[in-house]
């Protein structure tokens, strides 16, 4: 079965119109914010990785050849840019156009851009969790969080209320791209629509959801936290 | 803690603390309503009687009535309404709830043999509904209702006589009159019905999951994708269910949900809700 990996940085701003997305900046050795949100997992167990970009982003800040060279410098090979030409209403259509134009079938990872983590990736139904307690700054109302039961399957997932102390990591793994996009197909009139909710309403159809507990969790959710994080690193 | 009482029967509500207690009042002054206010605390102590597993009653300590007001004293329950519930709820607890609404129907069917009910009880109950409709200039006057009409009678005048469960039901049971308690589920606001029949609770559980009629009610802010997914898994639990074991409510859902929309369109004033309702009435006259 194949195994992708979908890095959706399709967000559109009104600030964006003339400034680059700080999740393109270049961190103090060089490397692209939105690349080394995912060098914390092997990259080697996937067979594609898809960084999804908006067309205007890429016209205004030639974002396709920079991620591109990023690729060359970590022999990122399966790696590949997608370029959407609309803006998208919510993450959860990023990844399914993506998986549209590119025939994506097998397991799906997705993973945020403005976060790092490290973690052991399966090609399984799970989601990226981590202990809030472990942060030191958290905003904790613009995180979901993700309620887990005994015998470690995921229960809940809840989009900015604390119901637990594991948060949602920013990772999410769908074992069937094609399940995926049948559940977005359903939802995706309802209202804006969080990744949160596919899962949701898969829950409540009985498909398990394993949580995927992940070491060294680093938000860099704004500028802010990010320019925190760097110098947090220097104390 | 902040207590919220509210009640959608026209009754007075009000909470006293007695002793160490809370209790609920519900009382009307409205001498037509006196009759129908003590038909319901005999129902809602009638229920209260039987065991449902997850499903409570709150009891009924005393009912008090003369010739101009009927007042009924009951326990105050600590809960949470749907939105809170359904917003922090897993999918173990929202599979309870399914469950637990299938056992209450069923509960009601065991006293509820299917009868044959004549069809003139129902055409009645149109023709009352019609004119309290058109009473009100506003609906009179709007082209879309007079047609709904027209349709709806079409409806109820081809039906021959129904074969439903009849015996008894609560007679509103919507989410906005279930209290959540942890994983009970208390009803309130028991309603006497023109057709005492457990279908008529499906209808409007299914007037919550299918036309989210209590979401619509609903003026504060909310994770609403996520109660339309929640609405959206229990109506096709509900609808599965039923469909699958009773005759009866496959052949007499739809009409029976007519009605129901129906009755509802004297009482709308927004316009945004008369709109809602024109919308699925006549959806659901396309179905039938």
């Amino acid at each position: 079965m194949k195994f992708s990996l979908i890095v959706p940085v399709a967000a559109d701003k009104p600030e964006y119109n003339d400034t680059l997305p700080y999740v393109f900046g270049l961190d103090e050795e060089g490397t692209i914010i939105c690349v080394k949100a995912v060098v914390g997992m092997d990259l080697s167990l996937f067979d594609n990785i898809y960084f999804t970009i908006l067309r205007k982003h890429d016209e205004r800040f030639a974002l396709k050849r920079m991620l591109q060279l990023q690729f060359e410098r970590f022999s990122l090979t399966q790696a590949k840019v997608v370029v959407l030409d609309e803006p998208t209403a919510s993450q959860p259509e990023t990844v399914y156009r993506t998986i549209c134009r590119e025939k994506i079938t097998g397991a799906i990872f997705i993973k945020d851009s403005d976060c790092y983590f490290e973690c052991e990736v399966r090609p399984k139904n799970g989601v990226a969790i981590y202990p809030l307690e472990e942060l030191s700054v958290v905003d904790p109302r613009n995180k979901s969080y993700v309620a887990v039961d005994d015998m470690f399957y995921i229960t809940n997932i809840i989009e900015k209320r604390v119901v637990s102390h594991y948060f949602n990591a920013g990772g999410y793994c769908f074992e069937d791209s094609a399940e995926f996009c049948s559940y977005y197909e359903q939802l995706r009139d309802l209202g804006h629509l969080y990744l949160s909710h596919i899962i949701y309403a898969m829950l409540l159809d009985k498909r398990e959801f394993r949580p995927i507990l992940v070491k060294g969790y680093k938000d860099w959710g704004t500028m802010y936290l990010y320019k925190m994080d760097v110098i947090n690193q220097f104390r | 803690m902040e207590i919220e009482v509210k009640g959608h029967s026209g009754c007075d509500i009000s909470v006293a603390r007695e002793q160490d207690s809370l209790y609920v009042y519900k009382s009307t002054y409205d001498v037509k309503y006196i009759s129908r206010l003590l038909k319901q605390a005999d129902k809602q102590q009638k229920a209260a009687d039987l065991e449902y597993q997850h499903i409570r009653v709150p009891k009924i300590f005393d009912v008090m009535s003369d010739e101009r007001h009927a007042t009924i004293k009951m326990q105050y329950v600590y809960s949470k309404n749907f939105v809170e519930y359904f917003e922090q709820s897993g999918f173990e607890q929202i599979d309870y709830l399914i469950h637990a609404i299938e056992y209450f129907v069923e509960k009601e069917l065991l006293q509820s043999p299917v009868r044959r009910v004549p069809k003139e009880i129902f055409i009645e109950k149109f023709e009352d509904v019609r004119s309290k409709t058109l009473i009100k200039s506003e609906m009179a006057e709007d082209v879309q209702v007079k047609e709904l009409m027209q349709r709806a009678a079409v409806v109820f005048e081809s039906m021959d006589d129904w074969q439903i469960p009849v015996g008894w039901c609560h007679g509103d049971l919507t989410f906005s009159n279930i209290l959540f308690n942890g994983n009970n589920y208390y009803l309130i606001d028991f309603l006497d019905s023109y057709v005492e029949t457990p279908l008529q609770d499906i209808v409007k559980i299914r007037q919550d999951t299918a036309y989210r009629w209590s979401q619509l009610m609903y003026m504060q802010s909310c994770d609403s994708v996520r109660l339309r997914i929640i609405f959206d898994k229990i109506d096709r639990e509900v609808d599965a269910y039923f469909s699958e074991r009773y005759e009866w409510y496959r052949l007499y859902y739809k009409p029976m949900q007519l009605m129901n929309l129906l009755r509802i369109l004297p009482y709308a004033t927004e316009h945004r809700v008369i709109d809602y309702l024109k919308t699925i009435i006549s959806q659901l006259l396309n179905e039938i």
